[in-house]
């Protein structure tokens, strides 16, 4: 049996869950599928994800606590007889599948590119060394596993399943939530994008980044920033790119005024084609770009919105 | 797995009560848990399906720097201890001597050569954290070798205790919580933490200070206890490849005439890369 959690906004199953649920199905010499969705208002979501899984649980547990998630994932995991668990990757998802591998007494594997099985053992790939490396590893059941966004299709819906609801007991509350600062983006989202158009702190100011919106929402992507870019307080959080930000791989990384310091490097070689603007010809971004121009980002980037309008018309 | 129960947030003392090491008195105790990886910078290279580091400068990993520096804060502010605990090989001394050089009081070496995974090691941290009996404990948010983030909250889990990933700032409570502002997935939230708990580093915590020449002499005096330990991974690494796409390198000049570069590079992506 194979346990999928499957991430949703409390209306819909999100894209990362799609692409958990063609990994589980990827496992079938395992047995079923099980799919959990957890939070709240789980109920419209669940009837959404029945057309992908033969059962669903549901675990009403409220709002995301990372030792919520893992109660509740373990309470369905036991139910079920799973012996795997699969969850889309995010920071969120590799904190509370920690917990659970422990609850399990399971192996963990994160952030995996591909899984396979041979009945006993799951081997996966995945990146290590800052995203240098590229590693295969093997782990005897049980196993629990993120699956990293954009790296398998999404399931086509198949039959429709019945819903359980589980109860599960709720852990003692050890972290109350003061305040929360949300960063709810418009259009693509940054894991997501195709193209990423990100701005470093050579572009010198929060208003330069006018510009770079444009470009990325003429190219149907998604703005992303460096740490420096962050750190002045230029943009938020969400949009930080690299070792200690996101990691994206779109098929074009467009970098301007950006040095592509190692950190930086980390969250984006694995792009399919790397673009890069810098008036510096000795800027360590130029060692790994496919394309560049050297020259003033403040002159080049409005041309190069520009020709990209052009391109549309 | 060590089993110490979850404690209750109305009762702060009740953690003491279930500890079977009573903290001595109130006195603070700041732990932070490192490890030894390569230097940013450094060339890898594979040898025999491996990545080998024979040569590869070796360093603090950056990220544990933060929580490094930031118990020794702590410490500074509310007394008591700062304590480094790290798991690994013999090696790692020397990213020992730079925590206890920046300022730590004491460490803590678990020996083991060779590959261990996340959550074993954090099961195997989970005894000495619990027999120390901290106030909290700082892990890295993500290791810079491994690029596993699941050691501070597995570490957590095994003691039963909260956790926060990701944290830019700490402030205690008294002794029975901490206030915290970390980052999520999207934006950042402030959250109130019963103690103890563990927290994982990132960037923005503090500037980690360098060691002075004073700090390195002292260093050599402080106590390393050292406890050789053989754990079993329970993942295997089959294989380790390096697959560095070689890039196009194609440069233009855009230094005299911009938009001439600019359009040509975007006839570029669109007709030759068919990415836009
Ligand atoms: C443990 C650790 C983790 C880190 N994690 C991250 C991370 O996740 N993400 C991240 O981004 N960084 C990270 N960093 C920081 C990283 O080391 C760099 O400091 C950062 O990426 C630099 O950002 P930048 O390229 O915007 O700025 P800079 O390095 O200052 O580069 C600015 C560039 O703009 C160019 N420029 C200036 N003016 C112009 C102009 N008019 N036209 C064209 N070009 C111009 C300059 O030539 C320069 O190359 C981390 C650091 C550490 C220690
Ligand atoms: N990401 C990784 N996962 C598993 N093993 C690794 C990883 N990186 C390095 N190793 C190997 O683990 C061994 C650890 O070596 P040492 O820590 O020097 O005993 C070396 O053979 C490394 O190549």
């Amino acid at each position: 049996m194979i346990l999928v959690v499957l991430d949703h906004d409390t209306t819909r199953l999100r894209k990362g869950a799609l692409e958990a649920v063609s990994r589980a199905r990827q496992l079938a010499a395992l047995g079923a599928i099980a799919g959990l969705v957890v939070g709240e208002n789980t109920s419209a979501v669940a009837e959404e994800a029945r057309k992908y899984v033969p059962t669903v649980y549901t675990a009403e547990v409220g709002g995301y606590t990372p030792e919520r998630w893992a109660a509740a994932a373990y309470a369905a995991a036991q139910k079920s007889g799973a012996q795997v668990v699969v969850a889309p990757s995010s920071r969120q998802s590799r904190t509370w599948t920690a917990r659970l591998a422990l609850k399990m007494g399971a192996a963990l594997l994160e952030d995996t590119l591909e899984t396979a099985t041979d009945g006993s053992k799951i081997t996966a790939t995945r990146y290590s060394f800052l995203n240098r490396v590229t590693e295969k590893q093997a782990a005897s059941l049980p196993v629990v596993f993120t699956a990293k966004p954009n790296t398998t299709p999404v399931a086509e819906p198949q039959g429709d399943g019945m819903i359980e609801a589980l109860t599960v007991e709720q852990p003692a509350a050890q972290v109350e939530v003061l305040e929360r600062m949300s960063e709810q983006k418009k259009g693509v989202s940054l894991s997501e994008a195709t193209v990423v158009v990100t701005g470093g702190r050579g572009l010198g100011s929060p208003e330069a980044f006018a510009g770079v919106e444009a470009l990325a929402n003429s190219l149907g992507g998604a703005v992303g920033a460096t740490r420096a870019v962050v750190d002045a307080g230029w943009r938020p959080y969400g949009e930080q790119v690299g070792q200690t930000g996101k990691t994206v791989q779109p098929s074009a990384y467009i970098a301007l005024a950006v040095s592509g310091a190692v950190q930086h490097q980390a969250g984006m070689n694995k792009s399919k084609y790397i673009v890069a603007v810098n008036k510096d010809a000795e800027a360590p971004i130029f060692k790994v770009a496919d394309y560049g121009i050297v020259g003033d980002v403040h002159q080049v980037l409005p041309a190069m919105l520009e020709a990209a309008k052009k391109l549309k018309d | 797995m060590v089993a110490l129960k979850s404690h209750n947030m109305d009762d702060p003392e009740d953690w003491h009560k279930a500890s079977p090491y009573k903290m001595k008195g109130w006195e603070m105790k700041f732990i932070a848990i490192l490890r030894q990886v390569p230097e940013n910078e450094a060339r890898l290279k594979v040898e025999g399906g491996k990545v080998g580091l024979n040569g590869v400068t070796m360093v603090l990993d950056g990220m544990d720097e933060w929580g490094v520096e930031e118990v020794i804060r702590l410490k500074e502010a509310h007394g008591g201890e700062a304590v480094v605990v790290a798991l690994g090989p013999e090696r790692s001394e020397e990213a020992i001597r730079t925590a206890l050089a920046m300022g730590a009081d004491r460490a803590v070496h678990l020996v083991s050569e060779g590959y261990i995974d996340p959550i074993t090691q954090a099961q195997t941290l989970a005894e000495t954290v619990l027999e120390e009996a901290p106030t909290l404990v700082f892990t890295g948010g993500q290791q810079a070798d491994w690029d596993s983030q699941a050691l501070g909250p597995a570490l957590a889990e095994a003691l039963g205790w909260p956790s926060v990933t990701w944290t830019t700032k700490v402030e205690l409570e008294g002794q029975t919580h901490a206030k915290a502002k970390h980052d999520l997935d999207e934006g950042q939230e402030i959250v109130r933490v019963s103690l103890p708990a563990v927290f994982t580093s990132q960037q923005g915590l503090n500037e980690p200070r360098y060691p002075t020449l004073p700090g390195i002499m002292k260093a050599k005096k402080k106590e390393i206890r050292k406890i050789p330990l053989s754990v079993s991974s329970k993942v295997e690494v089959l294989e380790q490849t390096i697959q560095e796409r070689s890039r196009l390198n194609k440069v233009i000049d855009g230094t005299k005439d911009p938009v001439a570069a600019a359009n040509e590079l975007v006839k570029l992506l669109h007709e030759e890369a068919k990415v836009i």
